[in-house]
């Protein structure tokens, strides 16, 4: 190394008399010459020691790609996993109980326990519901996706019970319950009793694909004093029908928060139908832009049932309402079906005026280009 | 004097880069941690149960198109194909002078529709609004031209999602992508505010994104090549560990996800810059940092979709030269955050670093260019000392890059082997093959900065078959 410092092998190419090497004294650092030299060294010995780490390190790296590459290729192409030996089990075991420092320690501890569920050991459950605790929801995370993989009774209440106690993402929590076979409905209803508001939410939100169940309670839960559990219990019996569901779900079109006005209108539309059109219709001059285009859906749900209630707001002091009811009657094809069958009727001319310019041109051209569609019908 | 002004000189430089070297080996450790957590983070996740439950949030995702008519099709083709639950897809055309509205009406079936929407961000005047009579989803907004972030705005006034998606209209994206991006999302929306994830680049992206993952060619050209890899030097040894260590400083325009009540809070796309997203992203640190709120932002290492890249040297350095107008336009902007405590790591290390590395580069490239070559022609320097030295940046930059080739390979395994070994050989020769037209694209790009330029200097895109 020292005499490739001292680079004979570069001097002895140039046409330059072969200069002193760098000064070992401060006192060789005043001279031009001695300065040239000095920056000419340091710049060569730089150079030098970047080239022994940069060049080994792009070979070894490119290698590592390669090889790295081809290895997985080998291992991909025949994906079938080899059983697990008892000793490699019991060091995973280990792992997976162990209480890793590190954020990566954490995930190799998911790893092995990912490799443990696919081999169906026995201390499987034992291991999740410990990972289910860990500090990193993240981790616990992992778990609940394990969890769902497994799906045999005694995750489900695992997966029930992290739920309440919030192990995790509850929003995976709920993904994972959801896709379930066996169904964990049953299980589900203890949890529109719990005291915590959050958990009540989760229950009701979960019910939905249970239309047998816990109706009295979930229509109890639509007076809830937390307006996201009373949100749940409406988007859920949104799904239901029945008379008290219909009381239960039409009260809530006036509620305080406007979220929970959101589901209501869509829940109603849903249950009620044509009847809900004029108060569905009234949350077009909602406050809350949310609301209102929550009103628009259920009522281009209804599609020709809404048309009465919609052209009664085309003067409605509001202008949101008006222009809402105009772009509805728009959705459900009215305004085509005018357009095309009369184009001059005063009542289109009403819907323009609501609509505004560009609403009209926007009809015409749609008209200029379109057949008279299919099942549409006036009011 | 003329010997030690030159001697002083090439010290700075040689300091210059062997901090800014330092600095990216660093980054390069944090982003495998970072990259390898996300790996194993993505192998317990399950997209088909993500993409099927009715608890993942839905997305308004908007593409603002400007003269497009060549790739906007593919582009929202690939959008509406996305697996995901529930998401709309807003493609606002941005006053065109060419076909692109006429595309998309025909490929689409567009109609023109009212929609009565919120005005919660100043546009341009919105001429018209069409909807897919074959995809329910779509609706493309027809504005007068305002510039790519007033064609965002136009679209978050449409949005009806509480996140949104800002795309490139030259972009054609993975039928994952935004199961993908928003796999970090759904598990803590609270805090995550904005998320942006890995995107390749290629001369023609369908051709890419058509061949299964594994498969992937990348383009023989080496000028797109470099491209590619400096991509992925840039995503997966910055962005990465910039993300791991709190501040991601640029959600990318071509995938950027954000939380529209953050977008509303901040007012949305700033037209006042050269290019939004950098600024976007600046905003929102500072605003989140300086009101002591706790929020994160992600670069993902997922490959979320490929985009065109400029195919000739004169379409690269017209990019190039405007990404570093506006990188000089938002470090200078927001320099009341550089080295204040206040503003955490984006203060301390993130603006420091982008001033660095970014915003000093061209004058200390132009420096170091000038002053070896005079001391070389003045018999000052050793040329083969010089030859030397450009050998060890060559190959340390090969390092560099073999990093970042290795940490997408771990991360995806989407390319060809053979492809990546080209990429591995191609990758010293950066410096002397594809580096200068950096340089020359940065050096232009910091004077059009002095001269207050804010113009986009749009290129044309690459010629494709039809769609």
């Amino acid at each position: 190394m020292g005499q490739v410092l001292g680079r004979p092998w570069l001097r002895d190419c140039g046409d330059r008399e072969p200069t002193p090497r760098i000064p070992r004294s401060r006192e060789g650092w005043g001279h031009a010459d001695d300065d040239d030299e000095v920056v000419d060294d340091l710049v060569l010995r730089v150079a030098l020691v970047v080239l022994a780490i940069s060049v080994p390190a792009w070979a070894v790296l490119s290698v590592f790609v390669v090889v790295g590459r081809l290895r997985y290729e080998r291992l991909h192409r025949n994906p079938s996993e080899r059983p697990l030996r008892k000793r490699e089990a019991e060091r995973l075991v280990r792992r997976v109980a162990g209480r890793p420092r590190t954020e990566w320690g954490r995930w190799r501890r998911v790893t092995a326990l990912q490799r443990l569920e696919r081999a169906r050991h026995p201390a499987v459950p034992r291991l999740l519901r410990r990972v289910l605790h860990d500090p990193d929801p993240k981790i616990a995370t992992a778990a609940i996706r394990t969890l769902g993989d497994v799906g045999d009774d005694w995750a489900i209440d695992l997966l029930v019970d992290a739920l309440r106690d919030g192990d995790g993402a509850r929003s995976r929590i709920a993904s994972e319950l959801e896709r379930l076979a066996p169904a964990p409905g049953p299980k589900l209803v203890a949890l529109l009793r719990d005291r915590n508001p959050v958990v009540r939410f989760w229950g009701a939100t979960l019910l939905r694909p249970y239309p047998d169940l816990a109706e009295a309670t979930l229509i109890e839960l639509t007076w809830d004093s937390d307006p996201n559990v009373r949100a749940a219990a409406v988007e859920t019996l949104g799904t239901r029908h029945g008379s008290a569901v219909e009381t239960a779900l039409s009260a809530r079109l006036d509620d305080s928060e406007w979220f929970v006005r959101v589901h209501a209108a869509r829940a109603v539309g849903h249950v009620v139908g044509a009847e809900a059109a004029p108060s569905i219709t009234r949350l077009l001059s909602d406050n809350r832009w949310w609301v209102r285009t929550a009103a628009k859906d259920a009522l281009r749900g209804m599609a020709a049932d809404a048309v009465p209630s919609l052209l009664a707001t085309l003067t409605h002091e509001d202008p949101f309402a008006r222009n809402g009811a105009a772009e509805v009657l728009q959705d459900v094809g009215f305004v085509d079906f005018l357009a095309l069958d009369n184009p001059r009727s005063p009542l289109l001319e009403r819907i323009y005026a609501a609509g505004g310019e560009r609403f009209r041109e926007a009809a015409v051209a749609r008209a200029a280009v379109a057949e008279p569609k299919a099942g549409v019908r006036a009011a | 004097m003329i010997e030690t002004f030159l001697g002083v000189t090439v010290l700075v430089c040689l300091g210059y880069l062997l901090l800014t070297n330092l600095s990216y080996a660093a980054l390069v450790l944090v982003a495998f941690v970072e990259n390898g957590v996300r790996r194993h983070e993505g192998a317990s996740q399950d997209f088909d149960v993500l993409g099927e439950s009715r608890f993942t949030i839905p997305v308004s995702v908007i593409v603002a198109a400007y003269n497009e008519e060549t790739a906007i099709v593919s582009t929202v083709e690939s959008l509406l194909d996305l697996d995901y639950p529930e998401f709309e897809v807003i493609a606002v055309n941005d006053g065109s002078s060419d076909g692109t509205l006429a595309r998309l009406v025909d490929a689409f079936e567009l109609e023109p529709y009212e929609l009565f929407v919120r005005h919660v961000f100043p546009t341009e005047h919105v001429r018209a609004i069409y909807r897919g009579r074959s995809h329910p989803n779509l609706v493309v907004v027809d504005k007068e031209n305002g510039g790519k972030s007033d064609a965002l705005n136009a679209g978050l006034n449409v949005a009806k999602f509480r996140y949104v998606c800002g795309v490139d209209a030259d972009t054609v994206f993975d039928r994952e992508a935004l199961l993908k991006g928003m796999r970090r999302v759904v598990e803590d929306p609270a805090r995550i505010v904005g998320v942006t994830s890995h995107l390749t680049i290629a001369e023609n992206p369908e051709s890419v994104m058509s061949a299964p993952a594994g498969r992937r060619p990348i383009d023989r050209r080496p000028f797109m090549a470099y491209q590619h890899l400096d991509y992925l030097r840039a995503f997966f040894n910055n962005r990465l560990a910039w993300s791991r260590l709190g501040f991601m400083l640029c959600a990318v325009g071509a995938f950027q996800i954000w939380r529209r009540d953050v977008l509303e809070e901040v007012g949305g796309y700033s037209r006042t810059f050269t290019c939004e997203d950098i600024e976007l992203t600046f905003r929102v640190h500072e605003k989140f940092l300086r009101e002591g709120r706790d929020y994160e932002i992600h670069c993902l290492p997922d490959n979320v979709g490929t985009t065109e890249g400029p195919d000739t040297v004169r379409k690269l350095v017209s990019q190039r030269e405007r990404w570093q107008r506006v990188i000089n336009e938002t470090v200078w902007h927001y320099r009341r955050m550089w080295f204040r405590k206040r503003y955490g790591s984006v203060g301390l290390v993130g603006a420091p670093f982008y001033l660095l590395t970014e915003v000093l580069a061209p004058v200390v490239e132009l420096l170091a260019i000038a002053t070896f070559a005079l001391a070389v022609l003045l018999g000052l320097f050793d040329p083969a000392v010089f030859a030397v030295m450009l050998v060890a940046i060559a190959f340390l930059t090969g390092a560099l890059t073999a990093c970042a080739i290795l940490l997408d390979d771990l991360q995806s395994r989407t390319y060809r082997v053979r492809d990546l070994a080209r990429m591995l050989l191609l990758a010293p020769l950066d410096l002397v093959l594809y580096r200068p037209i950096i340089v020359w694209a940065r050096l232009l790009g910091s004077w059009r900065f002095l001269r207050g330029d804010k113009a986009w200097h749009k290129f044309e895109r690459n010629v494709r078959a039809p769609a």
